[in-house]
């Protein structure tokens, strides 16, 4: 089942999400990518209801890059989280809410300071120094509460997800195969390989 | 420049004119000069609204005329100009007050119900197929923030806070007078004496209980105030703005 | 599944003599499964009024976010700050705006009114989730412990109590509270108020 984590370390923030893509039982595709760059310093991890979720994000996703456009500058992590927020708020009392569950990490330029933000499909926000979303989120936490370290190095922290991702795959039943994991720091946005 | 659509005339009536100036509005200011007088003064312990009662014909039955209304309270309106737009008007300050009380549990301050409605005088002079009120408006009131209170309100939907003015067909007139009588220390009673003979001035025809009408706001005193406090979720606190009544305005015509 | 009790949390607020405290926990989850100890749900209205919004945690930032907006109008229309009482029916009428359709928070607030005569007399109030006012004149709780929290005030308040002791009050209330309630917990946060300054203070508490 859908699975996303995210870690905040010393000057940067790691996002992972499963890379599949089920309908019911079966598995449709493998290698989907469900984290979003939505400015040079933010990454959206979405998951939820199919359809929902990528209508959403790219509607978030324009939006934010529209808000560069017109002001050239993107919005800051807590603004743009405190936005987004919002969408899904008014979103959950409409007709048809979206069921959609974020992670938002991001880096603020102007402070220096890594953002991890928790959002879920009701407009519930928080900011953390760890969170997830999914089943795998009744092992990862507990997991991080242990082992999680604000000042860790990349390196480390990449070592504390990859305990995360091991932990569900060992326990979890229903537990997905590959991640994709992606980082945001002072330098900008990239992949990186586990 | 003529089109298709009706031409110049479906511009709408507040235009510039080229020495900048929105003739509406003067026209309207106009009207409100041939209105009857009215006054206002305040006082160091509250404030007289007044104004002249006039009926076109000693057939009409001058108690339905009514000049100083009532909105809440503590607030009292008094006009000069057409009397029908400020029946309208205070229909509005009316509802705006009890919209303010169900949302906030209490009566609007003087300056709120003021701003309220000068927005509304405001807005018909900017919007299509309207004409700007033909009234300036006195309006008194008391509240914890401010104390009392007193405000014209002109048909352009500026307003102004006064310690003593005129409207009306004397207003010049009357706010020499008024200049002269005028200061700062002046009881309620001296208030009232000084609007009634103010009033007197300029005044056409016999001036009794009938061809006048007067509001006061009075400030409660703290022993008042502590009461109205502490009761404020249950008992309601005396009113600070009321009428006088027939009988009270012989007794002052009378000293 | 009540959605009163889906993110979990509670807020408490009583009188003391010239001080009013407030003091919520800190805690946000899914059920039972926690994701924060630092959500706060108690906010400063003015200098005066703090307001603590137990509920659905999405509905906690909604009417923040709405109550910080009405309050800065209200503030630049009328010149002054917004009095205790007069925020309180503020509330209560935002909420019963939503009568048929209710945001599911039942606030708390705790704050020092002015007196005519130029002092200030503590106040507080909370009302449920569509605005029913109740003007306590002890203490006043909601959320998920709110059944626990009235029995542990019940025992520990009295009147009177100097702002030392009322912290002292409220910080066991709260924590004696918060530790038989499983939605509740994860830290809490005291906001003590007197006429001229709050003094605000994080406990820890059971952390399990």
């Amino acid at each position: 089942m859908e699975t996303s984590f995210a870690i905040t370390g010393k000057g940067y923030v790691i996002l992972a999400a499963d890379t599949t893509s089920a309908r019911s039982i079966v598995k449709m595709k493998s290698d989907e990518d469900k984290i979003k760059t939505l400015s040079p310093h933010l990454l959206m991890a979405y998951s939820g209801e199919p359809g929902d979720t990528i209508q959403f994000a790219e509607y978030i996703e324009r939006n934010i890059r529209l808000y560069q456009i017109r002001n050239n500058y993107p919005l800051r992590p807590p603004a743009a989280a405190s936005w987004i927020r919002r969408s899904l708020a008014d979103s959950l009392r409409s007709r048809k809410p979206y069921a959609v569950n974020l992670l938002l990490g991001g880096y603020d330029t102007t402070t220096y300071t890594p953002h991890l933000y928790w959002v879920d499909y009701l407009g519930t926000m928080t900011e953390l120094p760890f969170g997830a979303h999914g089943y795998g989120s009744y092992f990862a936490l507990s997991l991080l509460d242990r082992y999680h370290d604000p000042e860790a190095t990349l390196e480390e922290g990449l070592a504390t997800l990859r305990r995360c991702i091991d932990e569900v795959s060992k326990r979890l039943v229903v537990s997905p195969g590959k991640y994709k994991v992606k980082v945001v720091d002072k330098d900008g946005i990239r992949e990186v390989e586990l | 420049m003529a089109s298709a659509d009706g031409g110049a005339y479906s511009y709408s009536l507040t235009v510039f004119s080229p020495s900048g100036k929105l003739v509406q509005i003067e026209h309207a200011l106009a009207a409100v000069s041939q209105g009857t007088t009215s006054l206002g003064i305040k006082a160091s312990n509250g404030i007289v609204i007044a104004t002249e009662k006039k009926s076109p014909s000693i057939l009409v039955d001058d108690s339905m005329l009514e000049k100083v209304a009532v909105v809440c309270p503590n607030i009292g309106i008094v006009y000069s100009g057409m009397g029908p737009d400020f029946r309208v008007l205070i229909t509005k300050a009316r509802k705006s007050a009890q919209a303010y009380w169900k949302m906030y549990g209490e009566y609007p301050p003087t300056r709120v119900l003021t701003q309220e409605v000068a927005n509304v005088m405001q807005q018909a002079t900017q919007s299509g197929g309207v004409r700007p009120y033909g009234v300036s408006l006195l309006v008194a009131g008391w509240d914890n923030h401010r104390g009392p209170t007193l405000y014209q309100v002109d048909p352009s939907g500026s307003f102004w806070a006064w310690k003593a003015s005129a409207i009306g067909k004397n207003m010049v007139n009357a706010k020499t007078f008024l200049e002269k009588r005028y200061n700062d220390d002046i009881s309620l009673e001296d208030a009232i004496h000084t609007a009634l003979l103010t009033l007197k001035e300029g005044f056409e025809g016999q001036m009794t209980e009938k061809t006048i009408e007067i509001g006061v706001v009075t400030v409660p005193t703290p022993a008042e105030l502590e009461a109205g406090h502490s009761g404020a979720a249950t008992g309601r606190p005396k009113p600070t703005f009321r009428k006088l009544t027939e009988e009270e305005i012989r007794d002052y015509l009378a000293l | 599944m009540s959605i009163m009790e889906y993110n979990g949390g509670s807020v408490i607020a009583m009188v003391g003599k010239d001080c009013v405290a407030i003091a919520s926990d800190l805690r946000l989850g899914n059920q039972a499964l926690g994701i924060s100890s630092n959500f706060q749900k108690i906010f400063p209205v003015t200098d005066r009024i703090y307001l603590g919004l137990p509920g659905l945690a999405t509905d906690v930032t909604t009417l923040r976010e709405l109550f910080r907006y009405r309050v800065n109008m209200y503030t630049i229309k009328e010149e002054r700050d917004i009095e205790p009482e007069t925020f309180a029916h503020l509330v209560s009428s935002t909420l019963y705006e939503r009568r048929f359709g209710p945001f599911f928070i039942e606030p708390v607030m705790a704050g020092m009114s002015k007196t005519p005569s130029g002092g200030y007399k503590p106040f507080i109030a909370a009302t449920d989730l569509i605005g029913c006012l109740n003007f306590a004149k002890d203490f006043v709780v909601a959320g998920t412990a709110s059944s626990k929290l009235y029995g542990v005030a019940e025992g520990l308040w009295e009147p009177d109590l100097e702002p030392e002791d009322l912290f002292e009050t409220i910080s066991q209330t709260m924590l004696n509270a918060v530790d038989r309630d499983a939605y509740s917990g994860w830290g809490v946060i005291v906001h003590v108020m007197t006429k001229d300054k709050v003094i605000t203070r994080t406990l820890k508490g059971r952390m399990d």
